[in-house]
């Protein structure tokens, strides 16, 4: 059974096509990767799947429900984290903050209670450092964890958003170009950290950039170009489909 | 740490140094705000809070304090809306003077007991609150901004209008001293306790959110709503509840006010209030929980101050105010240790150059 499926989602900006009758299915369990060249699509796929926008047609059904036309943070409630193309962190925050304010929707409680510091409140605060501690711990963070969050490094700061994303206790990862800006080693780190989440039973869905990186790792590849679903397959089919050779060479030869 | 270093000093350095390390003592630092818990500092502020009026018994001083602590609940509300989650809210003034008027209604009017008054002008603002803020904390930016301010002048005209019910443009007067189960809050000395109280609990109350779940919220929102609503956090939810909650703060200040002056007019809530409570909080701070107080603090008594001066006062004040936004745009606390440090450093300097050994 498919964890997301879209069907044949479209999305128009201004009469310009984004996202044409695309259909997709992500298996529960596996890795699946999304290229394309600049302008595809991609980002858009991620925002209306996320809920941040919402498509003209099509259905998206994530766990067999129908997440169409849900907010954002009840679609994240399901069980669905993303990290963002461009860094969304917190940087008014610490580093351990940002990492405690991802598990927000696991910790219970209302307003009052936290104003009153109710003892079942200090409990489930004092478990969160601890557990938000460990998850920084794992992703090397653990050194820096008092200091703001706009004072990492730019690298550092993409790890923490995927701490942050982890916290949440996701079903379905949604990674927005994680490698990009990244230098080779933190990207091979990275690779290894993401295997190591699907082992741990979550579904990631990724958008790169970096081809040797998908192709590594991702199970199943689908390719978009200007809108439309050019091509779907295990990573070996995708590198000797000529219709995504192609695509690509002419979007390096208008760049050039 | 001024001691030891004297012999680098001319005693006209200390005058200008003492003064500052006191303050960066007292002064709560924006730059550390993000250590959240609750530490020795705050029982010396509360220590400094219960003795001051003991030390300094002057009627006048008392009253300024009082007004004072009333704005600072005010502002207090305001920090947590405009500071943590990032929101601009014009129309606070409107909430106060609903609780005032709520109030001035109920006891002077009706001859409810202030004490129920004041839990009913925090329920009332809320409610209020709640109505207005369902529709306009869609807005963003500006938009909320316009929208809010749009709300205190309408409330405003209402409040002048509707004769009957307020009173006009005269208001309402008569209103009884605070008093609960037959103690009557009858001088300033009490009533400077009565607010600062008040002010101590909600203190507590807002500073045990902002070290929570609930302040990482209101922050993220302020940082990314996108990535706020990526890990599940309500945004709508959270703006809402925050706006709900300083209104009832509003509504309390309100109520406090016209128990405290016993009269509830117009002039008290209009938007050159709204602006100094908007102030208070920039002065103090952004994002910063002891901000609010320090700022109504300094606002309250530098317009008291001034005040003597008559025609020159207002052109005095902004120039003031400037100055201040201009060298503390992160409020007035900032790094005022670093200040000193640097302060220490170049006077050595400068002593060790015009000697010739540098």
């Amino acid at each position: 059974m498919s964890h997301l499926s879209i069907e044949e989602i479209t999305k128009e900006y201004d009469g310009i096509r984004a996202l044409d009758r695309v259909s997709l299915k992500v298996e529960k369990g596996s890795i699946k990767g999304l290229i394309g060249p600049n302008g595809a699509g991609k980002s858009t796929l991620f925002h209306l799947i996320s809920g941040v926008e919402k498509p003209d047609s099509g259905k998206i059904r994530f766990k067999e429900r129908d997440i169409t036309a849900m907010a954002s943070h009840e679609i994240s409630a399901l069980g669905m984290g993303r990290t963002f193309q461009t860094l969304q962190i917190w940087g008014n925050m610490t580093v351990v903050e940002n990492i405690m304010a991802g598990m927000n929707r696991r910790l219970k409680g209302s307003l009052l209670s936290y104003g009153l510091w109710l003892p079942r409140v200090r409990t489930s605060e004092k478990e969160a450092l601890k557990e938000a501690k460990e998850i920084l711990n794992s992703l090397g963070l653990l050194g820096s964890w008092e200091s703001m969050a706009s004072q990492l490094p730019y690298g550092k700061q993409k790890l923490l958003e995927l701490g942050r994303a982890l916290a949440m206790k996701p079903e379905f990862l949604l990674l927005d170009e994680p490698a990009s800006g990244l230098t080779l080693k933190e990207i091979e780190q990275l690779s290894e950290r993401i295997s190591q989440i699907r082992q741990e039973g979550v579904t990631v869905f990724i958008v790169e950039h970096h081809m040797g990186m998908v192709m590594e790792i991702a199970d199943e590849i689908a390719v978009l170009h200007n809108g439309e679903l050019i091509a779907e397959g295990t990573p070996e089919g995708i590198r000797g489909n000529p219709q995504v050779i192609e695509a690509y060479l002419r979007g390096k030869r208008a760049d050039a | 740490m001024v001691e030891t270093k004297k012999n680098d000093f001319r005693t006209r350095d200390l005058f200008y140094l003492v003064p500052l390390w006191v303050l960066s003592l007292i002064a709560p630092d924006p730059y550390i705000y993000h250590k959240k818990e609750f530490k020795k500092k705050d029982l010396l502020y509360l220590g400094a809070i219960g003795l001051a009026p003991l030390i300094w018994s002057d009627p006048h001083f008392h009253h300024l304090m009082v007004l004072a602590g009333i704005y600072a609940i005010l502002a207090l509300g305001l920090s947590l809306f405009t500071g943590y989650a990032g929101q601009i809210s014009l129309g606070h003034a409107a909430f106060f003077g609903i609780g005032a008027y709520t109030t001035a209604i109920l006891t002077a009017r009706h001859g409810f007991s202030p004490f129920v008054a004041l839990w009913t002008s925090a329920l009332s603002a809320s409610v209020v609150a709640y109505l207005i803020g369902r529709p306009i904390l869609k807005l963003k930016g500006y938009f909320l901004a316009l929208a809010t301010l749009g709300f205190g002048e309408i409330f405003l005209v209402m409040v002048r209008e509707s004769t009957d019910l307020t009173g006009g443009v005269i208001g309402i007067f008569g209103i009884p001293w605070f008093s609960v189960i037959g103690f009557s809050f009858d001088s300033y000395l009490k009533q400077y306790y009565l607010t600062w109280g008040v002010l101590t609990g909600l203190f507590i109350f807002s500073k045990n959110l902002v070290r929570s779940k609930v302040g990482r919220a209101l922050l993220a929102v302020a940082a990314s709503e996108d990535a706020a609503s990526s890990v599940g956090i309500n945004v709508p939810r959270v703006k809402l509840e925050i706006f709900v909650l300083g209104a009832a703060f509003a509504g309390l200040a309100g109520s406090l006010f016209a128990c405290v002056m016993s009269t509830a007019n117009p002039e008290a809530f209009s938007l050159g209030f709204t602006v100094l409570i908007v102030m208070m909080v920039i002065l103090g701070g952004m994002g910063n929980i002891y901000g609010p107080i320090a700022g109504a603090i300094l606002l309250t008594w530098l317009m008291d101050f001034l005040s003597r001066y008559q025609e020159y006062s207002l052109p005095v004040y902004s120039v003031i105010l400037i100055l201040l936004l201009i060298f503390f745009p992160d409020g007035i606390g900032t790094r005022l240790n670093v200040r000193v440090i640097y302060l220490i450093g170049y006077w050595a300097k400068k002593k060790k150059r015009d000697e010739g050994k540098l």
